[in-house]
């Protein structure tokens, strides 16, 4: 079996590895050819591709012919060599078949012994059965003997098929001593075998291998010859022509040496000539660096000398820039001091601003407390004023009145003469002098008011200022302007601003007029000029009006002046061309507000919070008061004065004559008194008791 | 400098450094040693030098490898000692050179492109191999296995055991017969394994794809006892446990192992829907028709693309039942069926089934006793196949008619590159003419092998 087992391994590889190493055989001889082709290719030329395929294929005719021949070489020794594994199969099979068929015919045999021995066994026993049954010794003996000679028999068989195996055993042990002979033996034929293939097989490759090779070798020969003779071709082209090319170079190199002998001597000439032409220039040139050394010499001195004048300069400079650093630094520090310092009263001076604003506002509270607190007193004062006045007239008109009435008496009782009462105007006035100033203002706004309706009305009103103005408005308003214009003039004045003034007045309000009536619209819109203007009272119209006057005449000519204000009479064409003209309003206006607007503007803002002070004047009172001192006239003093010192003679008779009544009245009732003080004295009973009654003594008095 | 010397000569240092102790006193006397590119005129060597030297003396204690510098590391790989324990260098040093070292040591000179290419892979296959086979049961202890498998367990691909040891037992109690002695003794109370139990080893071992066992003893020489060449039902059992859990294995094979039917059985069972096996082996064993029967199945759940199941006594049913699996199996490429006994029967049925095939490449019908009707049966298969390339009916006695039929039949194929027919019993004219007809398909074939590669070059 171990045998057997180790050719089956030998052979094994074989079998399966039979084709492969063909294969590799194949391919490895095709690859040589391929790399001996492309060797070749890169060689060759193009021209003798055609051949060299020839070449190639020839070769190759060559390399599959030996690969065949190898491949039948290879197939013939691993049969020559299988053959024995073959041949060892079949006789294994062969003998396991025998083996087969003997242990059959061995079965056979036994079962029949068995069955012959199980049939003489049966007998033995039966007839060991019969034998208990005999009686008689020899009987017993004589069974017993022939039941030995069975037994024997028996065993015999049974000795013999034993021997029978025994031999089968040992012809098979000497079968198997034999198979494993034949077995080493095979095993060293066919190592044997193999070795001889191994031999014959490489003596072979190695012939196939030459023989290719030669062919390759041929191959390659012939193209080597092929390729020499095609490059020796080559190269004698290229020697005829390199000849070629070098007679003519020869050639050329002649023609340039002759060139170049005619081209130096005409070098030289002119060399020459610019040799003679340049030593002239040399000399030239030498004088002017003599020269030039000369100036250089001059130049050198001087810029020396420039040199220490620089360099002492320079250390000035040095010593001043020393300074200058010095002084900066001065400086600086003086600039960081003064910084600093500016940083400090900044510093100081916001705080004395704070401090001041904070005064500021409390001075301003303190202002404004004052001025609530003014307004306060001067009410309180007017209110005073007005009592104590009215306190005082009272007081005075009650005196006058006494000495009216005084006078009166004096006139009917004393002189006897009829009475007339004195002009009383001053009595008849209930307040003061002042609340009658007072309504004149608030009247004159009223009038201001009215202006603007009186020029509406237009003409009536004109006349009626005419006709009694001087009467009624002479005290009341007009005592500021003084001489001013007519009214018509104002009027048309007015009229004039109403055109000229018409920016000033709202787009939206000349929207809402055109409906109106032209006079009532110009009214309107006069009012809202007024506002736009801050006028606002009479005063300042005419005070406008005025303005206006001067100046057209400012602008007109002085020798065209004449009286406009009171030839008001004349043509009303005359009266317009006096007027401003209708380009100059607006000029004159600005001017006109920017005179006299703004400083009326705060002061009347001032003014208009509290009652009108200042424009009470004391004048009046003077007079008033005189006026009341002076009810009883010089004359009636000086009767007064007479009819007292009259009177006072008068009275004193008057008086002594009363001082003497009341003596002698006195006396008269001292007297009573005492008479009665002695009636009593006399009556009373003290006396009675009395040594001396006073009654005796007294008895003297009734006497 | 002195360190590119020592990797530019290794050989030469190895040998200088086993010398250096002997030939310390004559080297003392001379001046300059010339032939020692290591040495020096500089009496005291270099720190490092002193270093690595102290790490290679010490590398069993303290083993420092991975720290140092390359050329330090190629320093301390050759001064290191081929004797050191395994566990100490096996997951450290991945150099090469080291274990070619190694192996060298252990085993002289040996074949590395067995196992691609790999010293390393080497060295610790064949150490697991020898533990293995001279493991003996209930006397060798399985931690003496086990204690191997953390160091070797990344580097084993293959196991080839040669062979298995059997416990040590009192030798009267095999003096009986010798057939039919295998089931008598189970029942006595015996050693707790009867071979290496391999279900503690194989599901540790993550990187094994190769398998081969052979339950017997190499070389016992006149000690010969039939009992040293027993695979029991014990071990069967454990080895298909063994295999079921080892998922990596790819190729199994078990020879000369006195396979039988019910162990077949077992075995196969183990194996059925195993999801990376695809070589199977059990040449040289006892299987008959249930074995083939059960191979059949597993032909039927399995990716298997090689089957060998020569020299095994196979008959016609056994035959039957796998030729029916190959009628209908997509995978199979090769089958070996030699020496078996299917006779006509057998070689009927798979001639039927090549009907259907059609991708077995290699199919072996050698020393089978088929005759004729085989003969015609298959000729019939050849004309209709066309993926079979190699076909060996050799040893069957088909006879002239037999050869007369194949060679029609042959005429007909033009894929078959191979067919043996020696000793068939047919006439050499009809041999000639199949052998004629063979090479044709071989040219054709070569021809169309070189248009391939042409193509794909």
């Amino acid at each position: 079996m171990e045998t057997l087992r180790q050719e089956t391994d030998e052979a094994g590889p074989s079998i399966g590895s039979e084709n492969p190493d063909e294969r590799i055989a194949a391919r490895r001889l095709r690859i040589a050819a391929r790399n001996e082709a492309k060797k070749r290719q890169e060689l060759g030329s193009n021209s003798q591709e055609d051949t060299e395929i020839k070449e190639v294929r020839m070769s190759q005719k060559k390399v599959e012919q030996s690969e065949k021949r190898m491949a039948k070489l290879q197939a013939d020794g691993t049969e020559l060599v299988t053959n024995i594994l073959v041949a060892a199969d079949f006789r294994e099979s062969k003998r396991r078949a025998e083996m087969e068929e003997a242990r059959r015919l061995r079965i056979e045999k036994l079962e029949n012994e068995a069955k012959s021995s199980l049939e003489k066994f049966e007998e033995i026993t039966q007839k060991w059965t019969v034998a208990k049954a005999k009686q008689i010794p020899q009987d017993l003996r004589d069974a017993l003997i022939s039941q030995q000679i069975l037994c024997g028999q028996l065993l015999e068989d049974k000795n013999k098929v034993i021997i029978e195996l025994q031999q089968e055993l040992k012809a098979s042990d000497d079968r198997y001593v034999k198979d494993l002979k034949k077995h080493t033996e095979e095993v060293d034929l066919m190592i044997e075998r193999l070795q001889e293939q191994i031999i014959s097989l490489k003596k072979s490759y190695r012939e196939e291998l030459d023989l290719v090779e030669s062919t390759f070798d041929e191959e390659r020969r012939t193209l080597l010859a092929d390729n020499r003779m095609k490059w020796e071709q080559q190269r004698q082209r290229q020697s005829d022509r390199e000849l070629e090319l070098l007679l003519q170079r020869m050639q050329q190199v002649e023609e340039h040496e002759l060139q170049l002998q005619r081209l130096r001597l005409d070098n030289t000439k002119e060399c020459n000539t610019i040799k003679a032409k340049l030593e002239m220039d040399v000399q030239i040139l030498e004088q002017q660096l003599q020269k030039m050394k000369a100036t250089c010499q001059l130049n050198q001195e001087k810029l020396e000398y420039n040199f220490q004048v620089l360099k002492k300069r320079d250390e000035e400079n040095i010593i001043t820039k020393s300074q200058q650093k010095r002084k900066i630094t001065r400086m600086q520090d003086i600039l960081n001091n003064l910084k600093t310092k500016c940083s400090n009263q900044e510093k100081q001076s916001r705080e004395e601003n704070q401090s001041l604003t904070d005064d500021y506002k409390r001075i301003m509270q303190q202002y404004k407390d004052m001025q609530r607190k003014m307004r306060h007193f001067a009410a309180v004062d007017a209110k005073r004023l007005e009592d104590v006045w009215l306190m005082n007239e009272a007081e005075a008109k009650a005196l006058v009145r006494q000495a009216l009435e005084i006078d009166r008496l004096i006139h009917e009782q004393q002189l006897g003469l009829a009475w007339t009462p004195p002009p009383l105007t001053v009595m008849e006035q209930p307040g003061p002098v002042q609340p009658r100033n007072r309504i004149q203002p608030s009247a004159r706004q009223a009038a201001a008011q009215a202006l603007v309706r009186r020029e509406a009305p237009g003409e009536e009103r004109e006349l009626e200022e005419q006709t009694d103005g001087n009467t009624v408005e002479v005290p009341g308003g007009p005592e500021s302007t003084g001489g001013r214009m007519d009214q018509k003039t104002v009027k048309r004045l007015l009229e004039l601003l109403c055109d000229e003034m018409g920016f000033l007045i709202e787009s939206k309000l000349l929207k809402l007029l055109s409906p109106l009536e032209k006079d009532e619209r110009s009214l309107i819109k006069l009012d809202s000029i007024f506002s736009a203007l801050a006028i606002e009272s009479e005063e300042d119209v005419y005070k406008m009006a005025d303005f206006f006057m001067k100046y057209k005449f400012q602008q007109k000519d002085q020798a065209e002046q004449h009286s406009s204000v009171s030839n008001q009479g004349e043509t009303a064409e005359q009266k317009d061309s006096d007027l401003i003209h209708p380009n100059d309003v607006l000029r004159a206006l600005r001017t006109f507000t920017a005179l006299y607007c703004k400083p009326r503007d705060i002061s009347s803002r001032q003014l208009s919070g509290i009652p009108e002070l200042e424009g009470r004047d004391d004048s009046e009172d003077g007079a008033c008061w005189e006026s009341l001192a002076t009810v009883v006239p010089e004359p009636k003093l000086k009767v007064w004065s007479t009819l007292e010192a009259a009177l006072e003679k008068y009275h004193f008779v008057l008086t002594e004559r009363s001082k003497l009544v009341n003596e002698t009245q006195h006396l008269k009732q001292q007297n009573s008194e005492l008479r009665m003080l002695l009636h009593q004295y006399l009556n009373s009973k003290v006396n009675t008791e009395l040594a001396i009654p006073p009654t005796q003594v007294m008895k003297l008095d009734p006497e | 400098c002195s360190f590119m010397n020592l990797t530019k000569y290794p050989a030469r240092i190895n040998r200088q450094t086993s010398t250096f102790n002997s030939a310390a006193d004559p080297r003392k006397m001379r001046r300059i040693i010339a032939e020692d590119p290591e040495w020096s005129l500089a009496v005291v060597p270099l720190l490092a030098n002193l270093c690595l030297q102290n790490i290679v003396k010490n590398f069993k204690e303290k083993p420092i490898f991975d720290e140092l510098l390359p050329g330090h590391k190629a320093f301390v790989l050759e001064k290191l000692s081929t004797s050191l324990s395994l566990s100490v260098t096996a997951n450290l040093i991945s150099d090469e050179a080291y274990w070619k070292r190694c192996c060298e040591s252990r085993w002289g000179l040996s074949d590395v492109s067995e196992y691609g290419h790999s010293w390393k892979r080497m060295l610790f296959e064949r150490h697991l191999e020898n533990i293995i086979e001279l493991f003996i049961p209930d006397v060798t202890d399985p931690k003496s296995v086990l204690d191997v498998v953390p160091q070797c367990r990344n580097y084993v691909r293959r196991l080839k055991i040669s062979q298995l040891l059997p416990p040590i037992r009192e030798p009267p109690k095999f003096e009986e017969d010798d057939s039919s002695d295998s089931a008598s003794d189970m029942g006595h109370e015996g050693p707790s394994m009867d071979h290496f139990d391999f279900s503690i080893l194989l599901d540790k071992l993550t990187n094994l794809e190769e398998l081969q066992l052979v339950y017997g003893v190499k070389g016992c020489g006149m000690n010969f006892e039939w009992n040293l060449f027993e695979f029991t039902f014990r071990d069967c059992e454990s080895l298909a446990k063994a295999l079921k859990s080892c998922k990596s294995l790819k190729v199994l094979r078990i020879q000369q192992s006195k396979v039988d039917d019910d162990k077949c059985r077992v075995l196969v069972s183990s194996l059925l829907d195993h999801p990376s096996l695809l070589e199977l082996d059990l040449s040289h064993n006892l299987i008959g028709d249930r074995g083939a029967r059960a191979i059949g199945k597993l032909l039927g759940r399995s990716h298997l693309k090689r089957l060998a199941i020569y020299n095994n006594q196979i008959r016609g049913p056994g035959a039957q039942a796998l030729s029916h699996a190959l009628a209908k199996n997509p995978s199979l490429v090769a089958l070996n069926l030699r020496l078996n006994r299917l006779a006509d029967e057998g070689g009927q049925a798979v001639a039927q089934a090549l009907l259907k095939n059609q991708n077995l490449v290699s199919l072996h019908l050698g020393a089978n006793e088929m005759t004729e009707p085989t003969a015609t049966a298959m000729a019939n298969a050849l004309v209709h196949n066309s993926t079979l390339r190699n076909l060996s009916l050799a040893c069957n006695r088909l006879g002239v008619d037999g050869g007369k039929v194949l060679e029609e039949g042959m005429s007909h194929n033009s894929s078959l590159v191979e067919c043996d027919i020696r000793l068939t019993d047919m006439s050499l004219e009809n041999e000639y003419c199949i052998g004629q007809i063979l090479r044709t398909n071989q040219s054709r074939a070569c021809r169309r092998q070189t248009q391939d590669t042409g193509a794909t070059q």
